[in-house]
């Protein structure tokens, strides 16, 4: 079983397959299985949010597929929720 | 994986999985005659739509080879074309006519509504009764056109039902068949990916040019599209931003390599990979790629869209378990289970391959179950 599941490798956030709540260890692995991780969730998320896998600093880009998804708007703590509150696109801005 | 399918082969040489005798209003003010056309002739379906009036320019052209399109759609047997005029009504039936098929055309001016009902439907009787003596015909599925487009899409698009529909694309590609797929807007983010997968430096320059064109739209508007893109329902799904979402678009069309570019409701001059331009919203996607020819259309969703079209069956699947169960009505592949990793890609994939093989046989998918029957032409601008 996996709680989280991440696109490639290096990829800054996770997203959660099931509904992880605050507090819970969640196990997480690449969508091809080659690699593996686990962390503490310090928020609730919600099947298919993502979950931060490491600190991201306010005006970092966050990366997922391996690729820039948006910027922080905020510090985001590893196992933190990562969504619109907390990421923008670089997009039509 | 068998791959034999039982399906119409059309006098145009295409290959189609269903055979209707299509009921086609060339305007508004038609959709009545046509509508009681289809009333009281059975085996008749009847497509109404709220345009073709005073249109003009690129939008016109578009809206006529959305209708002639879709008359010589593969999965069409018989049109009877409906206009108010004579003019426009017999120009869209003798572009229809050249691929052999049945077509005839009847116009309310200087003859009445209730004339024409009757003069049309006495002609589609006769449709009818050929159309149904035509028989289903050993074919390959590579024969056929699928076309793409998710909706409703979450992150579980991108981790699962995107990819399976990625996979099913190298392999369908591989034996030969002919895939479209396009949402212009909903590559940003994810363009530079696409450029690089594009075959040739001319088709490569015609999607730049496509999809600049949709940036300056965008930008012109000058407001904020979160919200719109992504949908609200692709927040709730998890999806943050556009960048996010199109590089889960982008993995309906796996590791392939891309071979043209088309213009809106264009048909492919050949087999294999085609980006067409179309808008992200799915009615309008569907209806173009139909009208390109398109015989199955492939519909990966996270948070669940109900979309059908009335000429071509929309498959529906879904990463999503929550999705899976609540809108199990609309859902006709599942492939949740490979969020868990318990299934592999493959195993997922031949899933899908299956059910397209039993939809290409006959087997009705679920939006036409539920009857969803949404033709939506591109409207490009407002009409004169």
């Amino acid at each position: 079983m996996v709680d989280f599941l991440v696109h490639r490798n290096g990829d800054h956030v996770g997203v959660a397959v099931r509904d992880i709540k605050k507090g819970e260890h969640v196990f997480g692995k690449t969508v091809d299985g080659q690699f593996s991780y686990e962390l503490d969730a310090v928020q609730d998320i919600p099947l298919g949010h993502k979950i931060a896998l490491r600190d991201i600093q306010k005006g970092e880009k966050v990366i997922e597929y391996g690729e820039i998804i948006g910027a922080a708007t905020d510090n985001i703590a590893k196992g933190a929720h990562v969504h619109v509150h907390n990421i923008r696109s670089l997009r039509w801005g | 994986m068998k791959r034999e399918i039982l399906a119409y082969r059309r006098p145009d040489g295409s290959v189609g999985v269903r055979n209707y005798v299509l009921i086609l209003p060339i305007d508004d003010i038609s959709n009545a005659v046509a509508e009681a056309v289809e009333k009281v002739v059975n085996g008749t379906l009847a497509i109404p739509h709220p345009y073709g009036r005073l249109q003009f320019g690129k939008d016109l052209e578009l809206f006529f080879k959305t209708l002639i399109g879709t008359g010589l759609n593969p999965n069409v047997a018989a049109v009877v074309v409906i206009g108010v005029e004579p003019k426009w009504t017999c120009m869209v039936a003798e572009e229809i006519a050249k691929s052999g098929k049945l077509v005839e055309a009847f116009w309310v001016e200087g003859f009445g509504q209730l004339r024409t009902i009757e003069k049309a439907a006495r002609t589609a009787v006769k449709f009818v009764e050929d159309a149904t003596n035509l028989r289903r015909e050993i074919a390959d599925l590579s024969e056929l056109i699928v076309s793409l487009k998710c909706g409703e899409s979450d992150t579980t698009s991108g981790l699962g039902a995107n990819r399976v529909v990625g996979r099913f694309t190298e392999r369908f590609l591989e034996m030969g068949g002919t895939v479209l797929f396009g949402e212009t807007t909903e590559l940003t983010g994810a363009e530079h990916i696409l450029i690089q997968r594009i075959k040739s430096e001319q088709e490569r320059q015609k999607f730049i040019r496509m999809f600049d064109e949709y940036q300056q739209l965008v930008k012109s508007q000058d407001v904020d599209l979160l919200g719109s893109q992504p949908t609200q329902g692709n927040i709730a799904g998890g999806l943050s931003t556009i960048e996010e979402k199109a590089l889960g678009n982008l993995q309906k069309i796996g590791n392939a390599m891309v071979d043209g570019v088309l213009e809106p409701a264009e048909r492919p001059p050949a087999k294999g990979l085609y980006f067409m331009n179309t808008s992200s919203a799915a009615a309008e996607a569907v209806t173009l790629f139909a009208a390109a020819g398109a015989a199955i259309h492939l519909f990966p969703t996270g948070q669940g869209n109900p979309i059908g079209n009335p000429i071509v069956p929309v498959i529906k699947i879904t990463a999503n378990p929550k999705t899976a169960q609540c809108m199990s009505e609309h859902i006709d592949v599942d492939v949740s289970d490979l969020l868990q990793l318990k299934i592999s890609l493959d195993e997922a994939t031949d899933r899908l391959f299956s059910r397209v093989v039993e939809t290409a046989c006959g087997r009705f998918v679920k939006a036409e179950i539920l009857n969803h029957r949404e033709f939506v032409p591109t409207k490009l601008y407002p009409s004169a």
